[in-house]
């Protein structure tokens, strides 16, 4: 019984191991991502900076998710031969609700939160075909400030994006 | 009466130190070597390939950031500062990248192009507290001398870097962001379409104007 309890723990940590080497070694879906500034809705009011620190930010996540090769600043060629292996990712910000704090405080169970909706669309590059569409909505504290709300949004951004393309590439 | 003077002196001495701590809050960090960072780029950054490759020349970068202490990088905890001015480093990274890439005109008046730099922001922008947010803009105005027509390109550089607790590991990630957003504004500007088209265009109108001798 000991030996069979060993040997299934020692199959187990292979099996795990086996696979962060896997998630280690694999090769990124695409050859290099450009992300642009997210447009604004009619009706949202964030700040320019907002605009720049998210834009940071959701370049540092698609570093970080390893989804493609290179990440390369907006507005940067590519060469022909990688094109068709690129992405681009546009976006809007559809909506911004500053919240309340006081809503938040008396009432609570997640009154008065400040939520922000963001969609995104990844474009290939060479031809401009759509490849997945993500929709977000991020949820924080009022007391927050608003580039806590951008490092929240990128992170979900990427993290959906990267379900998202995995399962359109199947 | 012994338990009153020893009140007065307590008293007495935490207010001191408050003005004492207060006063100290109210100076502006100085430059140390100790709190002094040095900013380079290291590695040029490649440049993209043109189709008919010009020789640049930086013929002035100027500060337009409006900061009056453009060396001071980090207010809090005793102040971060460049060694140099941010127009001397952005000159320095933009003629090493231009230079290894074959395309640093020797001097002015052998450049097929002139670049103007407009410096707008250079070291850290405000961040969300939960980390460093390096932060490198400017525009280069690029001229052709010969036909005196010029064409603005932008160029911006973010990076984030991990917020530390220890002095030590503040000022090394703060230098290892504004690094890395100096390096990626002059990939942004060297490998932007931007400067493809400028140059494609400045250099059109230099071929395509009558009784002008063509660039060696």
């Amino acid at each position: 019984m000991r030996i069979g309890i060993r040997t299934m723990m020692v199959v187990l940590l292979l099996a795990c191991a086996a696979a962060a080497a896997k998630e280690k070694d694999a090769t990124p879906q695409f050859k290099t991502a450009e992300a642009k500034h997210f447009t604004q809705a009619e009706g949202v009011e964030l700040t320019p900076a907002f605009g720049d620190y998210f834009y940071a930010e959701l370049r540092e996540e698609l570093k970080k998710a390893k989804l493609a090769g290179e990440v390369i600043g907006e507005g940067e060629t590519v060469d022909d031969a990688d094109a068709a292996q690129s992405i681009v990712v546009t976006g809007t910000i559809t909506e911004y609700k500053k919240g309340s704090v006081v809503k938040s405080t008396l009432i609570g169970f997640g009154a008065g939160l400040r939520s922000l909706k963001m969609d995104a669309d990844v474009l290939r590059r060479s031809d401009n075909q759509h490849l997945g569409v993500v929709r977000i909505h991020v949820k924080i504290d009022p007391t927050w400030n608003e580039k806590t709300m951008a490092k929240f949004a990128a992170h979900q951004m990427v993290k959906d994006m990267k379900v998202a393309l995995k399962a359109q590439a199947k | 009466m012994a338990s009153s003077v020893r009140f007065t002196v307590s008293l007495f001495l935490a207010t001191f130190f408050l003005l004492l701590r207060a006063s100290a809050a109210g100076q502006d960090p100085k430059p140390k070597p100790e709190n002094t960072i040095s900013v380079r780029l290291g590695d040029p950054v490649p440049a993209q390939k043109f189709a008919n490759p010009p020789k640049f020349w930086i013929s002035d970068v100027i500060d337009r950031s409006g900061n009056p202490q453009p060396m001071l990088v980090l207010k809090e905890r005793g102040g971060i500062f460049l060694d140099r001015q941010p127009t001397v480093i952005v000159r320095e990274a933009l003629e090493e990248s231009l230079k290894a890439a074959n395309l640093l005109a020797t001097d002015a008046n052998s450049a097929d192009l002139l670049l103007k730099v407009y410096l707008f922001q250079f070291g850290l922008a405000q961040g969300s507290r939960l980390d460093f947010f390096g932060k490198v803009e400017f525009t280069a105005m690029v001229k052709n001398p010969k036909s005196g027509e010029s064409l603005e390109v932008k160029a911006a550089g973010t990076s984030i870097a991990k917020v530390a607790v220890l002095k030590k590991n503040i000022q090394k990630n703060v230098q290892d962001d504004v690094e890395e957003s100096l390096r990626d504004a002059v990939r942004n500007f060297l490998r932007g379409q931007q400067l493809k088209e400028a140059a494609g265009a400045l250099r059109k109108s230099t071929d395509a104007a009558p009784g002008v001798a063509p660039n060696p």
